[in-house]
């Protein structure tokens, strides 16, 4: 048993990383041009759209509650093979890069706005009527009190909803986005250091992860508010 | 009202597809609630080195991407273990990888609920005279499982939307039978001639079935959440 688990260990030849560090470092830059553009995008969704539905602006609330049923209850895979294979027949044809970004930003967009508009609606009401009181325009009651406060209290579930953005990025590896699990994939087939390879990659994934979810530790301790609303 | 070139690509995908979906969803929500509710619980003991230990676990399925697991899983050589030889299919791959995640998430979820409930419901048991083993299960589950029934039902619909990504491995999930009927079509093997919209018809009804199951049931766990508190 001990002799046998030696020989498995010394069967590793995890020079195979080094190896390759070239396309896997290329593959590394992808999923972080899909990711980050995907997650400064879904942001700016999730903010725009999270006040319309909390201030229920009539038809745009909707219009907002519709898109976020619909993306949050069909898988993104097929969002995206959606976006891949049933646009050009609309005669909109769009390069797998637009693909990427544009499928994981539209996903993390719907979950966003729900996001911000649960941190939104949590702002009492009787703050902003303290800002109108001292004759704040709505527009300028939302960006003086109604975001810094609920911005606050959305941050944490915002940083959960960015790092499923980035993990869906994996998922491009279908539509031939060459992000790192596709670079990472490939290298194993060919070179069948399979346990090496895929070790190296969840280790990669494990460590933006992890880093994230610390800076959601982090921030929930420093940005907690000071007493109930 | 359902063209011609689309009723046998439909009445394949429902009839092959769906079940295989709805299985696999199945097993891989009643093994993630069978472990994760054990995890959970075993991680509210003051035992040190059992609750970094299920920590680890808990923090490494959830944080890797689902699809990370999946080829992980299906790409490793076969292995002995005592007389067995063990070398997983596709579809068992995606099976564990489905719950090991899904039973990550669980584990977070139920060690929640149990130190929601108040300290006084403890010392009333001991009072009693219940053991450990008879106080968590007749006094502390119980409680703490109602408070679960939420966020199980939204785990079910992340569950039936992430079958999708045993796409990967060619499992022949809901998607799979969709994109293989559509290869089809396209290659002229029915013996019928697809519209030019048929990629976007078929990722369409794709989408729409699945918007059919998880729609109700996001519905439900919003009523069962609001019912609770």
């Amino acid at each position: 048993m001990f002799h046998r688990a030696v020989r498995i260990l010394a069967s590793f030849e995890w020079s195979v990383i080094w190896d390759n560090r070239g396309p896997l470092w290329d593959g590394f830059k992808s999923t972080m041009k899909a990711g980050v553009v995907g997650i400064v995008l879904a942001y700016a969704i999730g903010l725009a759209l999270g006040a319309v539905r909390a201030h229920r602006l009539p038809a745009l609330n909707q219009l907002a509650a519709t898109y976020v049923e619909l993306i949050r209850n069909t898988p993104i895979l097929v969002q995206i093979f959606f976006l891949y294979y049933g646009l050009p027949v609309l005669g909109i044809h769009l390069e797998t890069f637009t693909v990427a970004w544009l499928s994981i930003t539209i996903w993390g967009g719907a979950f966003m706005t729900e996001n911000f508009r649960a941190g939104f609606e949590a702002v009492p009401n009787r703050l902003r009527e303290a800002g109108y009181a001292l004759g704040f325009s709505p527009l300028r009651a939302f960006l003086n009190v109604t975001l810094p406060i609920g911005g606050r209290i959305a941050l944490p579930s915002t940083i959960n909803t960015a790092i499923s953005v980035l993990k869906n990025t994996s998922l491009l590896l279908l539509i031939g986005y060459p992000e790192l699990t596709y670079v990472a994939n490939n290298v194993q087939s060919n070179t069948f250091r399979t346990f090496e390879m895929f070790t190296a990659l969840a280790i990669a994934y494990l460590a933006i992860v992890w880093t994230l979810s610390a800076l959601i530790r982090f921030l929930e301790r420093r940005l907690a508010l000071p007493e109930a609303l | 009202m359902i063209p011609d070139w689309f009723r046998p690509i439909a009445e394949y995908m429902l009839r092959e597809g769906l079940p295989e979906t709805l299985r696999l969803a199945a097993i891989a929500l009643i093994a993630s609630v069978l472990v994760g509710v054990l995890l959970g619980t075993l991680m509210t003991l003051r035992f040190g080195p059992l609750r970094w230990l299920i920590r680890l676990y808990v923090e490494v399925w959830r944080g890797l991407p689902i699809l990370v697991t999946i080829l992980f899983i299906y790409w490793l050589p076969g292995y002995d273990i005592g007389p067995w030889h063990v070398q997983l299919n596709a579809y068992m791959s995606a099976a564990l990888a489905l719950s090991l995640w899904g039973s990550a998430q669980v584990a977070e979820a139920t060690r929640g609920a149990v130190q929601s409930i108040p300290k006084e419901q403890h010392e009333a048991a001991a009072a009693l005279g219940f053991g450990w083993t008879s106080r968590q299960a007749f006094v502390i589950l119980p409680q703490a499982l109602r408070r679960l029934l939420p966020p199980m039902v939204g785990l079910l619909v992340n569950i039936i939307q992430n079958t999708t990504i045993a796409f990967a491995i060619g499992v022949n999930e809901f998607l799979q039978a969709g994109t293989r009927q559509f290869e089809n079509v396209t290659s002229g093997l029915t013996g019928q001639v697809a519209p030019s919209y048929a990629p976007f018809a078929i990722f369409g009804f794709v989408a729409l079935v699945f918007f059919l199951i998880c729609f109700p049931l996001t519905r439900l766990a919003a009523y069962l959440e609001k019912r609770l508190t």
